[in-house]
């Protein structure tokens, strides 16, 4: 049902938590003064929910 | 006097937690669904608490701090991995749940049986669950007397105490199964997010004026805030096939798998999977404080650095505040503990005395084998732990590599039909033996993760046997 959406919902968060990591891999820009790759990695981790929420829905289950 | 009044706040809050915990469960007649899985009547807020509780271990705390003040950014793959672990989650937990309630599975091997129908695949995953968990209990002892002995400000004999502090939680657990665990860790899921938010918020605040000029001290420190170098020691190479790995192994230990069966139903596990990367953000307090120590207390070296942020709150804020967050530490290591205990007892009694040997397979047997291999199992870790805590930290190095060797059997099993017993006996017995060679090698290529490298021929092998193997089986019949 719908899989190459639910596919790349799901790969969306993870790519940029992993094969992303080389190319955010900076001090700069700086974010409230954190360096740019935990700021990457913060944001990443705060909106994972939607991607995940976003799954539930296109299977419908809420 | 300072060592009596933080150590009495510890003291408080394990035995206010154990009391609380006791007086939550309901008394009601003891089966193993009820001992072992709850009942499998979780909700999706219980079973959020608990999956927090068991998931974030005085080991994450202790060594994401460590990490980050010796490591600096390799640290922050912990905030990233356990994020992937809850996406896979999403597709694996609600699937693992219904074979589970579908064929009254109890345990993790259980799945083998249920899946592959190999009665020695299920024993061959009970051991490999027994021999990587009792480290993990022998670790978190450690963890204990470290808290204790940083409450005590040195004075006590710290070993004692976690001895006392574990044979209570023995106790506990002997009389309230899962729904134990699920209730101290109410109680330790809250206290661990104060004291995380004072570590590492304030102290930040009270040192530098705010976590922004903490970092900018720290650059002009040259602290690692970037990862150094692609291929090289805890380079990008390796931070990507770390967070691969320990994503993909995330729920592969013996203890998710009871919290998954104990879910009311799937949907509770997908919520689960939505709203737990936001628990995982509290990693970035831990981060500050690791960060804080290394400004305000540098040059430690080797085991005092997992500690160090310890340290800072002895030595700067009264004691207790040190009680409080040696305390929410100290329930980190006894409620995961808990956990621990109840997968590894529940294993012995079911899979191997049960299955193997055709002992106690009554319900009413079953529970009272469960309670006791708790009891057995829990006194054999704190035997090793008394004798050996040193060398097994090695042991412990590999427990998340070889673990997460099982998440082809797992993901393969529920996503490809394709997959054979055959396929994926090879692959564990290979990935499990290769994890252990390469890490215990230092074969790093590419400076790859050794479990990751592992987990890949793992992965291929199985493929293939069962491409090869149902072949064989369609051209037969």
């Amino acid at each position: 049902m719908r899989t190459p959406i639910r596919i790349l919902l799901a790969a969306v968060p993870i790519v940029a938590l992993s094969i992303a990591i080389p190319f955010v891999n900076r001090d700069e820009p700086r974010i409230f003064g954190l360096p740019f790759l935990l700021a990457w990695i913060a944001w990443w981790v705060l909106i994972t929910p939607v991607f995940v929420w976003s799954i539930g829905r296109v299977e419908r289950r809420w | 006097m300072s060592a009596v009044s933080s150590l009495g706040v510890v003291v408080a809050i394990v035995l206010g937690t154990v009391a609380f915990a006791l007086v939550s469960v309901r008394h009601m007649k003891m089966t193993p669904q009820e001992y072992i899985v709850g009942g499998r009547g979780f909700g999706a807020v219980f079973l959020w608490v608990l999956l927090a509780g068991e998931i974030y271990t005085s080991f994450t705390f202790l060594g994401a701090a460590g990490w980050t003040y010796g490591f600096g950014a390799p640290a922050f793959y912990i905030m990233a991995y356990g994020t992937v672990g809850y996406v896979l989650g999403y597709f694996l937990l609600p699937r693992l749940w219904k074979i589970g309630k579908e064929r009254g599975l109890l345990t993790a091997p259980d799945f083998f049986t249920a899946r592959y129908n190999s009665r020695n695949l299920a024993t061959f995953a009970s051991i490999v669950h027994i021999v990587a968990i009792v480290p993990y209990i022998t670790l978190q002892l450690s963890a204990l007397q470290t808290f204790l002995t940083i409450a005590g400000y040195g004075a006590i004999d710290a070993r004692l105490g976690a001895v006392l502090a574990f044979l209570l939680t023995l106790a506990f657990i002997f009389a309230t199964g899962l729904r134990g665990t699920a209730w101290s860790s109410i109680v330790k899921d809250a206290l661990v997010l104060g004291a995380l938010i004072f570590v590492g918020l304030a102290i930040p605040i009270h040192f530098f004026g705010s976590p922004a000029q903490m970092f900018d001290q720290l650059r002009a420190a040259n602290a690692h805030l970037t990862l150094d170098g692609t291929f090289s020691a805890k380079g990008t190479v390796w931070f990507i096939s770390t967070v691969l790995l320990t994503g993909i192994g995330f729920f592969m230990g013996p203890q998710s798998n009871a919290a998954v069966f104990s879910a009311k139903d799937g949907d509770v596990l997908r919520r689960n999977a939505v709203f737990l990367p936001v628990y995982q953000l509290i990693m970035l307090l831990v981060f500050f404080a690791g960060f804080s120590a290394f400004l305000v207390t540098p040059g430690l070296t080797g085991a005092a650095v997992d500690r160090s942020f310890l340290v800072l709150v002895a030595h700067y804020y009264p004691a207790w505040v040190l009680g409080f967050v040696c305390g929410a530490g100290a329930l980190c290591a006894l409620v995961p503990s808990t956990a621990l205990l109840l997968s590894v007892a529940s294993i012995s009694a079911k899979n191997l005395a049960g299955d193997v040997f055709g002992v106690a397979r009554d319900d009413q047997a079953r529970v009272l084998l469960t309670r006791v291999m708790v009891v057995v199992v829990g006194l054999f870790a704190l035997g090793l732990w008394l004798v050996y805590s040193r060398t097994l930290v090695t042991l412990l190095l590999v427990y998340y590599n070889a673990i997460s060797q099982f998440a082809p059997a797992y993901f393969l099993g529920f996503f490809w039909p394709r997959v054979t017993t055959a396929g994926v006996a090879t692959g564990l017995v290979a990935g499990i033996a290769l994890a252990l060679i390469f890490a215990v090698g230092n074969i790093t290529p590419f400076g790859l993760n050794p479990g990751f490298l592992a987990l890949c021929i793992n992965a291929l092998l199985t493929i293939s046997i069962s491409l090869l193997t149902s072949k064989s089986l369609a051209l037969e019949q």
